[in-house]
């Protein structure tokens, strides 16, 4: 057998995983994020799921956001401010 | 090597592998790497004959790609041209789409994670095309043709690999469809009556181009009994009717695809392409009481209120905002088949011409290889 040397096809994420790192442990409670995508009931289970959270963890701050449509990605506004004021973000697809 | 062995070097960027067929393919499944059938090694060797239609750095990205934001460099874009099957000298339309698709009109995000099934539909005009012997005849968007199938594949596979568009992890597409393997051919700009798609949109006709649309599967128009544009187009608009499609809620630029003989008849008739536009603008619409109640209510009476809040129920819903989001191409064989085909909403197709580093239109693939 004749190994080859070859090139990968694929690339890394690497930003995410600097951001998840930073953001670690930087509050006393957590800063909670929603990220709604504005489809259908998307709205009813991201409310569920936080209330669920609130009843298990130490929730200390909501921020929630909508994206106008569904099939665009946030604005960079919407994501600064998650990644700003939140610990991690809950985002839903929904219909 | 011009720096292929320094950038092989580098933590991630090789790797080591049988290079016999079937163990390749077994390597490259079981590391995602493919689109589920064959792929060819990227080996040192193979990619750097790819890269010599390349004139830009190759570890500079030129694009990232959502959802992941891979970085798109020269070098892993050649790997994937290598594992598709391509010749090296489709890589320039290779690199050319992925730029195309990176614009933020043409909504990649959307396009890789949605729901829906769209796929890049890649339609190539200009010179460049017949020198590849691109098929834009019988069965241009079917099979066997090498070059219309491996660089619509090998944009695919840089989609996955790339861009983390894995099936149910990045692509959450409900059902797929097959055009997501490969989508790509020219127009049959011999066959056309008019001004083909990229001088429509602006480039002179010696320029070569690619145009990226966020495409469903055609949709067959069948019409062997109109023999005149309105007979024709009549058939055409009642294919565009329906009352599933994005295009309905969200901006976007469908394709009608008219076959060669089809476009003769319409232009012979005197219609220009816009006024193919035009009439299908008007002629291809849906009252608006053969949308569901629950599409009415929550749809058109919520979100589009303001066309549609007080709207009768035999208002005619347009399939699109403006006549000009039609885009119009020529394209196939003998035959009186054309197609509608819808598209992802909110996106809108990219037009990029294929250029030098200086900025000078590709008049031939030719120069572009390097000595």
């Amino acid at each position: 057998m004749t190994l080859k040397l070859c090139v990968t096809p694929e690339a890394p994420v690497a930003a995410a995983e600097s951001i998840a790192l930073q953001q670690r442990g930087s509050s006393s409670g957590i800063r909670f994020g929603i990220l709604d995508n504005s489809k259908s009931n998307a709205d009813h289970l991201l409310q569920f799921l936080l209330d669920t959270a609130r009843d298990a963890l130490p929730v200390e701050h909501v921020i929630a956001r909508r994206k106008p449509a569904a099939s665009r990605p946030a604005e960079a506004g919407v994501i600064d401010d998650l990644a700003r004021e939140a610990d991690f973000v809950l985002s839903a697809m929904a219909d | 090597m011009n720096g292929i062995d320094k950038l092989l070097a580098n933590p991630g960027v090789g790797f080591e592998a049988n290079d016999d067929s079937e163990a390749a393919f077994d390597y490259c499944m079981e590391r995602g790497w493919s689109d589920g059938l064959p792929v060819v090694l990227p080996t040192a060797e193979r990619v750097e004959r790819m890269l010599q239609y390349c004139d830009r750095p190759y570890d500079e990205p030129i694009v990232m790609i959502p959802p992941r934001y891979g970085a798109a460099t020269p070098l892993r874009l050649a790997a994937n041209a290598v594992m598709a099957g391509c010749k090296p000298e489709y890589f320039p339309l290779v690199m050319l789409a992925v730029e195309a698709m990176a614009e933020e009109p043409f909504n990649l995000y959307g396009i890789q994670a949605t729901t829906h099934p769209c796929a890049p539909l890649i339609i190539v005009n200009g010179p460049v095309a017949q020198e590849l012997g691109m098929n834009s005849g019988h069965s241009a968007l079917g099979a066997g043709n090498r070059a219309n199938a491996t660089i619509g594949r090998a944009v695919r596979l840089a989609l996955v690999n790339i861009g983390g568009a894995i099936p149910g992890i990045g692509d959450m597409s409900t059902y797929g469809d097959p055009t997501k393997f490969s989508y790509c051919a020219p127009e049959n700009e011999a066959g056309n009556p008019w001004n083909p798609l990229h001088v429509e949109k602006g480039f002179p006709a010696h320029a070569s181009t690619v145009t990226v649309v966020a495409a469903e599967p055609p949709h067959n128009v069948n019409d062997h009994e109109s023999h005149t544009a309105v007979g024709i187009l009549t058939t055409i608009a009642g294919t565009i009717a329906i009352t599933g499609a994005n295009n309905t809620y969200y901006a976007s630029e469908p394709v009608v695809l008219l076959c060669p003989e089809h476009a003769a008849t319409i232009a012979g008739d005197g219609f220009s392409k816009q006024a193919v536009k035009e009439f299908l603008f008007e002629h291809g619409r849906v009252p608006l009481g053969k949308f569901s109640k629950e599409n009415i209510a929550r749809r058109f009476r919520s979100k589009l209120a303001d066309k549609y809040a007080n709207a009768s129920l035999d208002t005619m819903v347009s399939m699109v905002q403006r006549a000009e989001d039609f885009l119009v191409v020529v394209m196939g064989g003998a035959g009186k088949h054309s197609a509608y085909i819808p598209t992802f909403g909110n996106t809108h197709a990219v037009t990029r011409p294929l250029r030098h580093a200086d900025g000078q239109l590709v008049k031939s693939i030719a120069e572009m290889r390097r000595s």
